[in-house]
């Protein structure tokens, strides 16, 4: 098949069904369950794979659950809410901000950045961290950053060494997993499926947390691209408010996007490039095809490598052995 | 001595049982699996601390990073600040 710009065109009928007949295999047959439960973001991927398991099961066997915290984007549980009263599937609300105040997350996080940065006030002060923009514009390499915000508009960043950033990622990935530990009571006690919300642009990529969002029983949409989840968002009819909002990881009380805080160019761009990686469109090819120079296609295929390889470990069982079961 | 403290670090780091002499010096770090995104945090690091540089951020390009040899070539271009011999 020729690379085009266009590759990743779906028919959105004919995928939705296509996911729809998963999600009943998976649910009734393999798993024997009774419906799924869905963790509502806000955000795009949580609201189609909630529409697609209310046109599969109906709504009655879809449980909704919003789980924000203090440091939540606060638009993100009014757009959860209008979606799933949209469907007409029930949700529960858990603030995780107690759990995670007795975890120790944001003292552990506050800690590195007041280390950082001596005036930071985290009652008032926003942060978030983000790698340099603008990947195919310039070879910067993936080294974070930490950005507070302050009240008066002003920010200042501050590049993050390797015990930093390990110990902001280690205290944050308790947010994804504390998110988990909720799906699967509401899962357990109703005899359901924790559905995963994850795409192919963040699991090739490494953009999830072992055991946080990554820790489920179905993926039905970790074969689409972001720019696909859009495509069949739009075609079931997701809200308007979720189809514009910027994809966001919504752990930080700062507003930082997906493209800023990890893939570094935007989905548009992200998804035909790393479906050119993915199988094997040679550099030359991709950049005819897609109008870049040879040098930003190599720039990218590189990127992609090394995310890939740095996360492959998140990919994977636990390793035994000898085989299990 | 600077090549041989650099590589011994990114050995000691990065390629645990494996000897310096194995490391090629003009090997991608990054495309050989080396190094990863945390790896090179750690890397900027030791370059800062170890060699007295300051690394600016426009200077976090694969030119300057990306093998031993970029990252030697990158040192002499900056000098060697306290007074550390070259070789």
């Amino acid at each position: 098949m020729e690379f085009t710009r266009d590759v990743l065109h779906l028919d959105a009928e004919a995928e939705c069904a296509r996911i729809s007949r998963f999600l009943h295999r998976e649910v009734v047959e393999h798993y024997r369950r009774q419906g799924v439960v869905v963790g509502l973001s806000g955000g795009v991927d949580s609201a189609l794979i909630a529409a697609l398991s209310v046109r599969t099961f109906g709504a009655g066997r879809v449980q909704g659950v919003l789980l924000p915290e203090k440091e939540s984007n606060p638009i993100s549980e009014p757009l959860a809410r209008e979606q799933a009263a949209k469907l007409g599937i029930g949700v529960e609300r858990v603030d995780l901000t107690p759990v995670l105040s007795t975890l120790g997350v944001y003292e552990r996080k506050d800690r590195i950045i007041g280390g950082l940065c001596p005036d930071y006030d985290p009652t008032v002060d926003k942060t978030k961290i983000s790698l340099p923009p603008g990947l195919l514009e310039r070879p910067a390499m993936n080294v974070f950053s930490l950005t507070v915000q302050k009240p008066d508009g002003s920010a200042r960043s501050f590049r993050l060494g390797a015990r930093e950033f390990q110990a902001i990622e280690a205290a944050q990935n308790m947010k994804t997993r504390s998110r988990m530990i909720q799906l699967y009571a509401y899962a357990e006690r109703l005899h359901y499926v924790v559905c995963g919300t994850t795409n192919k642009s963040e699991a090739d990529q490494g953009f999830f947390v072992k055991y946080g969002d990554g820790g489920v029983d179905i993926e039905p949409l970790a074969h689409l691209y972001k720019t696909q989840i859009f495509q069949l968002a739009r075609h079931v009819g997701v809200i308007e408010g979720i189809l514009n909002r910027p994809p966001s990881p919504d752990t930080w009380s700062g507003c930082v996007g997906d493209e800023e805080f990890y893939f570094r160019m935007p989905f548009e761009t992200l998804d035909v490039l790393l479906y050119a990686w993915n199988n094997g469109v040679p550099k030359s090819e991709a950049s005819d095809a897609l109008g870049l120079a040879p040098e930003q296609v190599d720039r990218a295929y590189t990127d992609f490598h090394s995310k890939a390889k740095a996360t492959w470990h998140l990919r994977t069982m636990p390793v035994t052995i000898d085989q299990v079961g | 001595m600077a090549k041989d403290k650099l590589k011994q670090f990114i050995v000691s780091r990065f390629m645990l049982g494996q000897s310096p002499n194995s490391l090629d010096d003009s090997i991608s770090l990054v495309n050989a699996g080396i190094i990863d995104s945390t790896g090179i945090m750690e890397l900027v690091g030791f370059l800062e601390e170890e060699f007295q540089v300051r690394m600016d951020d426009t200077e976090l390009v694969p030119e300057n990073l990306d093998s031993i040899n970029n990252i030697m070539t990158y040192l002499q271009n900056k000098g060697m600040a306290g007074g550390q011999p070259f070789a």
